[in-house]
Order: structure tokens, then C-alpha cells, then sequence
């Protein structure tokens, strides 16, 4: 692997984690956990992005324990990533939105079976609090299970998108083209 | 148990809960509970009773103890919320099994033997580094943000109101933290290739944790046990 794109994991799982300090202060309902994964995976290609989030799963198993089943998230984040970087998805909001909220769907159906079988749907109270909503509207668990993932979800990664797309382009041309696939993803060739 | 090799450290916090999820409910979970929790209390697993992590209320040793029954205690809550008495019971202890081992790990295990253990074991340094670098770099980048924050605030920046004002706060405050940490890898980069990472030479560690033959049967132990467990509650 060359070592600028070595130099690039750590520096992305970081990004993932430290984009809480942004969060909590705007008191918003999203995570922005996977920031690093798609930004990665936008600069540098699908198997950084797996290695980013992965690491960033690692990483975040040491706060929270809970978080290490949902690295399966992660790895179809940054493949899901890695197939809008190639189609230039990037290239505005307007592509970067409706493709964050595609992923936002995938995600759910693929946290959803973790968050039930695991966790009985407790991952977080707000979660839970949404699956006890879904279950008093008379969903079945599992029903109940993937609203509450999905509205977690949902609107989180289509900001995850647009974060990264305003990322891309606030770039200067000469460092992104520094990385491989950072020009491509913003439909710039 | 802070002086067993960090494999082993690693092997005993993974073993603990497959060993929750794969024996049967509830006799498996409070004993693999159990254990997690008492391993909390032992020698090398009291962050709090050094210095500054101390904690008031609870004495020194039961310090990583509390830690892991805090952090568990929100599932009890919300799993009494969603399921009824035995589901609650037989997945919250295997949720305060996976916690506890993983507080414990934390408590016990340092980065810096891991990461001479593993280039000791000939993993490659560049797996050694991106453990080195996230787990150095996550607390830079937090007090970067936490900095980012204050600065914009004193700018004049309001981060409350509708969602579509929150969410131009959110990038006023976001897009200054990542594009400092992306022009960062170039700095990164250069510090790599002048210390001949890209090279593939091996690095010899300087003070490789003692792996004992009695720890490298254990931990071949304690995989078969896995897998005897797993196959025995699969057939």
C-alpha cells in the first residue's frame, strides 16, 4: 500500500470520532461515524475505506463494546461508497443527498438484524425508545427493530454525504489529486 | 494479569462472550458474567486507584468494576423496555459479559506491548503503525474539534434554532476539522518515507512482551473450547 494512503487511515478514523465534538454542539440526532469510511473510501478507493472502517469500529469498541458487530456497517458503507465514487455521486449535493439517503436504507437493512439478534434493539436509547414506539404501534419486533434503525440512519448518512461532497470540493485541485480516486468522485474527469 | 501477553489478554476478552453467546441461556451468561465482572477486580485492572482517575464513592479497586456495571446498566433499562423477563435476563447477560471484557481489556492492555508484540510476532509495521497512529491520533483531533467549536462560537457562529440553521453550523464547524486532518496526511506522508516505512524492512522491537508456552497452549486452549462449545450447541 503506498504510504500516503497509509498516512490517510489513521487520519480518517479520527475524523469519524472526533466529528462528535461538531455534533454535539449543534445538538443534532445524527452520528457522522462513518465521515471518515466515505471520505476515505471517496480519496482512496473501496479497501482503505474497509480498512477505515474497520479500524474505526476497533477504535470505538474501546468507548462502547457494542459497537464491533456493527463493523459488517461499516465495510457495506465504504463498498457502497467506493460504486458512488466511481459514478462521480459527488460531483454536487444534488447526487451527493439522494446517494447518502440510498445508503441510508442499506444501512438499516444491514443494522437491523445485528441490533435485533444482539441486542434485543438497545444499541442506544434512542433506538430503543423509537423500536418501543414501533412496537406500541403494533409492528412485529423486527419491524419495530429497523424503523428505529432507519430513522437513525436514514437522515444521518445522506448529511454524511453531503459533508464529504462539500469536503471534496472544498479541497484545493492540487492535494486531491494527490489521491487516486478523489477527482473521479467529484466528476471532475 | 496486566503482565500476561497481550494475545492472551485479547484471547480471553474475545473468548468471553462467544462463550456467552453460545452456551445456553441463562446458566451461560451469568457464568461468563460472572467471570468477566470478576476479572474487573483483579490486580492491573484498577485505572481508578492511581492518581487523577481515582473515584470518589467507590474504593480504588473497585474502580473498573463500576465502569463496566454503568456502561451496562442503559441495556438492562431499555431491554426491560422492549422484551419480556427471561429474553431480558438472557441478553443483558451477554451484553454485560461483552461489556465487562471489553472494559477489562481496556484497563489492562496497553497499546505500546500490543503493538511490540505484534511486530515481535512479524506482523508488518505498517499494521503496527495504523494502530499506533489512530490511537494517537483520535485525542489530537478531538481537542482540534473541541478548539474549532469555541473558535466559531467567539465568531459569532449560532449552533441552535431550525435544522437548516443547525446544519450551517454543523458545516462551519465540520468542514474546518476535515480539511485540516486531510492536508495533514501530506505531513504524515513525508514523516513515513523518511523513516523508510515504504521500504518493507523490518523493524526489530525494542522490548517484545515474554510470551510463555504455557500462555500459546492456553490461548489454543480456549479456541478449541470455542469451537467445541459452538459445534456441541449446533448439533
Amino acid at each position: 500500500m503506498p504510504v500516503r494512503l497509509l498516512a490517510l487511515i489513521p487520519v480518517a478514523v479520527a475524523i469519524s470520532l472526533a466529528l462528535s465534538a461538531a455534533v454535539d454542539a449543534v445538538a443534532l440526532p445524527l452520528f457522522l461515524d462513518t465521515t471518515g469510511t466515505i471520505l476515505a473510501t471517496t480519496l482512496a478507493g473501496p479497501a482503505v475505506g474497509v480498512a477505515v472502517g474497520v479500524l474505526t469500529s476497533a477504535v470505538n469498541t474501546l468507548r462502547n463494546p457494542t459497537f464491533w458487530p456493527f463493523v459488517v456497517v461499516q465495510i457495506i458503507v465504504a463498498l457502497y461508497a467506493g460504486l458512488a465514487a466511481r459514478a462521480g455521486l459527488f460531483r454536487s449535493l444534488r447526487t451527493a443527498v439522494p446517494a447518502g439517503l440510498g445508503l441510508g436504507v442499506i444501512a438499516s437493512l444491514t443494522s437491523t438484524p445485528i441490533s435485533y439478534f444482539v441486542f434485543g434493539c438497545t444499541t442506544t436509547g434512542g433506538i430503543a425508545l423509537t423500536t418501543a414506539l414501533g412496537k406500541a404501534l403494533g409492528l412485529p419486533p423486527l419491524g419495530a427493530c429497523f424503523v428505529g434503525s432507519f430513522v437513525s440512519d436514514f437522515g444521518d448518512k445522506a448529511v454524511t454525504f453531503a459533508l464529504v461532497a462539500a469536503v471534496l470540493h472544498g479541497l484545493p485541485r492540487r492535494t486531491a489529486a494527490r489521491f487516486p480516486l478523489a477527482l473521479r468522485a467529484m466528476g471532475a474527469t | 494479569m496486566s503482565a500476561l501477553h497481550p494475545f492472551s489478554l485479547l484471547a480471553i476478552a474475545a473468548a468471553l462472550p462467544a462463550f456467552a453467546w453460545i452456551l445456553p441461556a441463562p446458566g451461560g451468561g451469568l457464568a461468563t458474567a460472572l467471570v468477566a465482572l470478576g476479572l474487573t477486580l483483579t490486580p492491573g485492572a484498577t485505572p481508578g486507584s492511581r492518581g487523577a482517575g481515582s473515584t470518589p464513592g467507590w474504593r480504588p479497586g473497585f474502580a473498573t468494576l463500576r465502569i463496566a456495571l454503568v456502561t451496562a446498566a442503559p441495556f438492562w433499562l431499555f431491554l426491560r423496555l422492549l422484551h419480556d423477563g427471561p429474553s431480558t435476563v438472557a441478553i443483558g447477560l451477554r451484553i454485560t459479559t461483552m461489556v465487562a471484557s471489553c472494559v477489562w481489556l481496556v484497563a489492562v492492555l496497553s497499546p505500546d506491548r500490543l503493538v511490540e508484540a505484534m511486530v515481535a510476532r512479524g506482523w508488518s509495521l505498517a499494521i503496527a503503525y495504523l494502530f499506533a497512529a489512530t490511537l494517537s491520533a483520535v485525542p489530537v483531533l478531538k481537542a482540534r474539534a473541541r478548539r474549532i467549536v469555541e473558535a466559531q462560537r467567539c465568531r459569532g457562529l449560532s449552533p441552535r434554532g431550525s435544522v437548516a440553521n443547525r446544519l450551517r453550523a454543523l458545516r462551519a464547524l465540520a468542514l474546518p476539522l476535515v480539511l485540516s486532518a486531510v492536508h495533514e496526511v501530506d505531513e504524515r506522508t513525508l514523516a513515513l518515507e523518511t523513516r523508510g516505512l515504504g521500504m518493507g524492512v523490518r523493524r526489530t522491537p525494542l522490548a517484545a512482551p515474554l510470551d510463555r508456552a504455557a500462555e500459546r497452549v492456553a490461548r489454543w486452549i480456549l479456541l478449541l473450547l470455542c469451537l467445541a462449545a459452538l459445534i456441541r450447541r449446533l448439533a
